[in-house]
């Protein structure tokens, strides 16, 4: 089964443009002037159920637009999404029990609670009898290793206990799919070693989806087996890694070159 | 002094942006004082009468006055920012930089209040005219030292404020300081003239920055006099000196303080 | 049905809960900003005796009354700002995009936004309420309906926020408005209705609600009024529906939108 299923995705903004210095200024309070442009543009794939899929692309190039449309934030202009049978606009809070999010850049915990109330906080979120949170804080302390500092405020973290709570509280519901949005921001190398281990593990153990954006070339290498590259919101190249790599050419060069021709280079497999 | 000049340069493009937000002022000001036009309706019964010497017209034109004031004066950054930088930790990068934190502060929010008072001074004129008529002994000669008086006014609040934002270099929330600050100024010196207060407690009041900040400027549009002016002037001198001394000293304190405990 | 409304609520009270054990992590702030919001309102005190000593009535008001009315005012803005305090600032959520963690949680998204801040310097005001009653005018059956119209005041204020807060999935410009509206209630909400007349008593009696939360409930506390006591619960049951309209309009509108200028 498919636990994504996108068709003829696309979501235009409208932005509004502001010129330089003082009189730029004062224009955009008189007449503000706005450009549409297309975020997303048409774009398909499907993900297989328990597949590690890495979604990446240049900046701006649609990336978070997309997961929010396929996690009911946002609203599409046109085609359709399903993730897990459900339409993300329509039954955007049934989906919510089949969805977990991380993003590396936004924390969804509360900074001055502890993991452990941060947890306990989810699990009523997502509706867990408070026995079966405690067991659940229990199993994810032992596999994130969390059990140290689980009564410390998330404020007084490190970056890298931080992120692992983050993806700790976003499993406690057990997620069929996980959305990770650069989760390994920020981190010094062997932390995110062990981020990618336990998203391994994940995987592998309870047979979560992942779906995962990121700038970094070791999370796509070390974790993803196939990879769409999207750029000014069209997929520019949807294929596994291995195909990919070709020649000693590192894989951080060959994104880099697809990124810069845009799509209009085909790769020999 | 140029850098303070392209502070308050960019301060003031920012704040061009923010016409709508300027706007949502003048509604909450104009609340304000028809809230007091109505209330100075009904307090006062009979026309002509005087309360504390003061005519219906004056009264509520000195109310005018002082919100005006305590409008366009009103901003964050004396308050909030400077507090949530020491207490954010931001302070240690801008100590490093080459201008005085305090003055670079101060410079901001001249930036601010500059662009707001005029617009307030318009919009109380506009108010005051319609809704109260002209005031009979207002002369345009007195202008000047009305202006100078609201400025040293308004600076005087400023570095008053400061200091109190400056004491979370040592407590963690400054702001319930602030609020009584405020209130002690709102309560005694902007909702109505001293006059009002048992003469005993005028004396006491005459000796807190109260009488420099709003009741000095509002006064003396209202009901000028040349001693008035002198008198309310060399108070104001005073306070500003002190008030400035007490600022730079309660700062010092405080940077001795962080590069001791390291913040 | 039953669990849902049981769910939700247990989520609500904990977020309350943890918002509350958050603000008392240093007590000593947490209780100097209870009692100098406390102080600070007495000061008003100050104003009205001076006022009074002026006049015996004002507006048809008694010393007696106006603080009945400035506790009122106090309890109720301070119920609100306790329980839903974010509705004031829901202009932040909604600009910079920080809904969407409400969005991706299986919960009712205005109930979750609602209960998410809580101010602590408001839980002195709701306090300062209690004790203006109790020193000038107290007897139980006061204290009961004051209690009743402090719900239903915050109930009415923060319907009216929200109404106003949710202009922002329209109009990006609108940072302060919130605020400004908030401290415009309070400005009206603090001085005798009877001092205004004509066109003002019907802006304040049908477009900014400060007679249906305040000054109603004040007449009724002096002299029990049947008819406007069920004026006041129907109007508090209609702004509300109003606003949860208004609300999810604006979050279609949210979620399909034009908001996110530079947020793609």
């Amino acid at each position: 089964m498919q636990a994504i299923k996108v068709e003829d995705l696309s979501k235009s903004f409208r932005v509004r443009q502001k010129e330089k210095g003082m009189r730029g200024s004062i224009k955009a309070i008189l007449s503000p002037r706005t450009e549409e442009i297309k975020a997303v543009d048409g774009i398909s794939f499907e993900v297989e159920e328990g597949e590690m899929l890495a979604f990446i692309g240049p900046n701006g190039a649609g990336k978070s637009t997309t997961i929010k449309m396929l996690t009911g934030i946002l609203y599409p202009d046109g085609g359709s999404v399903e993730v897990m049978g459900l339409d993300p606009t329509k039954k955007r809070k049934r989906l919510a029990y089949q969805i977990g999010t991380v993003f590396g850049q936004k924390e969804q915990l509360w900074t001055h609670l502890t993991p452990y109330d941060n947890f306990r906080f989810f699990g009523a979120i997502y509706d867990i009898p408070d026995k079966e949170t405690e067991e659940r804080i229990g199993e994810l302390g032992e596999l994130f290793e969390l059990d140290a500092f689980i009564n410390t405020p998330v404020r007084n973290l490190s970056l890298g206990q931080r992120i692992r709570c983050e993806i700790a509280a976003s499993l406690i519901h057990k997620p069929k799919v996980l959305f990770l949005d650069e989760p390994t921001i920020g981190l010094d190398p062997v932390v995110k070693e062990t981020v990618r281990s336990l998203i391994r593990q994940m995987n592998r153990e309870l047979h979560t989806t992942i779906f995962l954006t990121s700038h970094d070339v070791g999370d796509i290498e070390k974790l993803c087996k196939r990879v769409i590259i999207v750029n000014d919101g069209r997929i520019v190249l949807d294929d596994s890694i291995e195909h990919l790599k070709y020649g000693d050419m590192p894989l951080e060069d060959i994104i880099v070159e697809i990124y810069r021709s845009e799509g209009k280079v085909t790769l020999e497999s | 002094m140029r850098k303070y000049a392209v502070i308050y340069r960019s301060v003031l493009m920012e704040n061009l942006q923010y016409a709508a937000n300027i706007a949502m002022g003048f509604v909450s000001y104009f609340i304000i004082n028809f809230v007091f036009v109505n209330l100075w309706d009904y307090m006062y019964g009979a026309s002509g009468e005087l309360i504390a010497g003061y005519t219906k017209e004056q009264m509520i034109w000195y109310v005018m006055m002082t919100e005006m004031i305590w409008f366009g004066a009103r901003s964050a950054t004396i308050a909030r920012q400077a507090s949530m930088d020491i207490r954010g930790g931001n302070i240690a990068y801008m100590m490093n930089k080459p201008y005085y934190y305090p003055l670079y502060i101060l410079a901001k929010y001249m930036g601010e209040w500059s662009v707001q008072m005029p617009m307030y001074m318009a919009l109380a004129l506009v108010m005051g005219m319609t809704m109260v008529g002209g005031l009979p002994r207002f002369r345009a000669i007195t202008l000047p030292a009305i202006v100078l008086c609201t400025v040293m006014g308004i600076m005087i609040n400023a570095t008053f404020k400061l200091c109190i934002s400056l004491l979370a270099f040592w407590i963690e929330d400054a702001s319930p300081f602030q609020w009584l600050y405020d209130k002690l100024i709102l309560v005694v010196g902007t909702l109505f003239p001293v006059e009002i207060f048992p003469a005993r407690l005028q004396v006491l009041f005459k000796m807190t920055p109260i009488y420099t900040v709003c009741y000095g400027p509002a006064k003396l549009i209202v009901d000028f006099s040349t001693q008035k002016c002198v008198e309310i002037l060399s108070a104001q001198v005073m306070y500003l000196a002190a008030g400035s001394v007490l600022m730079f000293w309660i700062y010092r304190k405080g940077v001795k303080k962080l590069y001791v405990n390291g913040g | 049905m039953s669990t849902v409304v049981k769910n939700q609520l247990r989520v609500c009270l904990l977020s309350v809960k943890y918002n509350i054990m958050k603000e008392m992590v240093n007590k000593v702030t947490f209780l100097t900003n209870i009692l100098f919001m406390m102080l600070n309102n007495a000061a008003f005190i100050i104003q009205w005796s001076i006022l009074f000593s002026l006049r015996e009535d004002i507006g048809g008001y008694s010393m007696r009354e106006v603080m009945l009315l400035w506790g009122l005012t106090a309890s109720s803005f301070g119920l609100s700002r306790i329980l839903f305090a974010r509705v004031f600032t829901l202009h932040e959520l909604i600009v910079s995009g920080k809904l969407d963690a409400y969005l991706v949680q299986p919960k009712n998204v205005l109930l979750s936004v609602m209960t998410s801040v809580t101010v602590t310097s408001a839980i002195g005001d709701f306090l300062y309420g209690i004790v203006l009653l109790c020193v000038f005018s107290f007897s139980i059956g006061r204290l009961f309906l004051f209690l009743l119209f402090t719900v239903t005041g915050a109930l009415i204020i923060t319907a009216f926020g929200l109404l106003v807060g949710s202009m922002s999935f329209w109009f990006v410009r609108t940072e302060m408005f919130g605020v400004h509206m908030f401290n415009c209630m309070i400005s009206f909400a603090t001085y005798p209705d009877g001092i205004f007349r004509g066109k003002a008593r019907f802006l304040l009696y049908y477009i900014i609600p400060v007679g249906m939360a305040v000054y109603h409930p004040v007449h009724i506390m002096v002299a029990f009024d049947a008819g406007t006591f069920l004026w006041v619960l129907g109007y508090t049951f209609c702004i509300w529906a109003v606003a949860v309209f208004v609300f999810y309009r604006g979050l279609r509108r949210y979620s399909s939108s034009n908001l996110m200028e530079a947020r793609i």
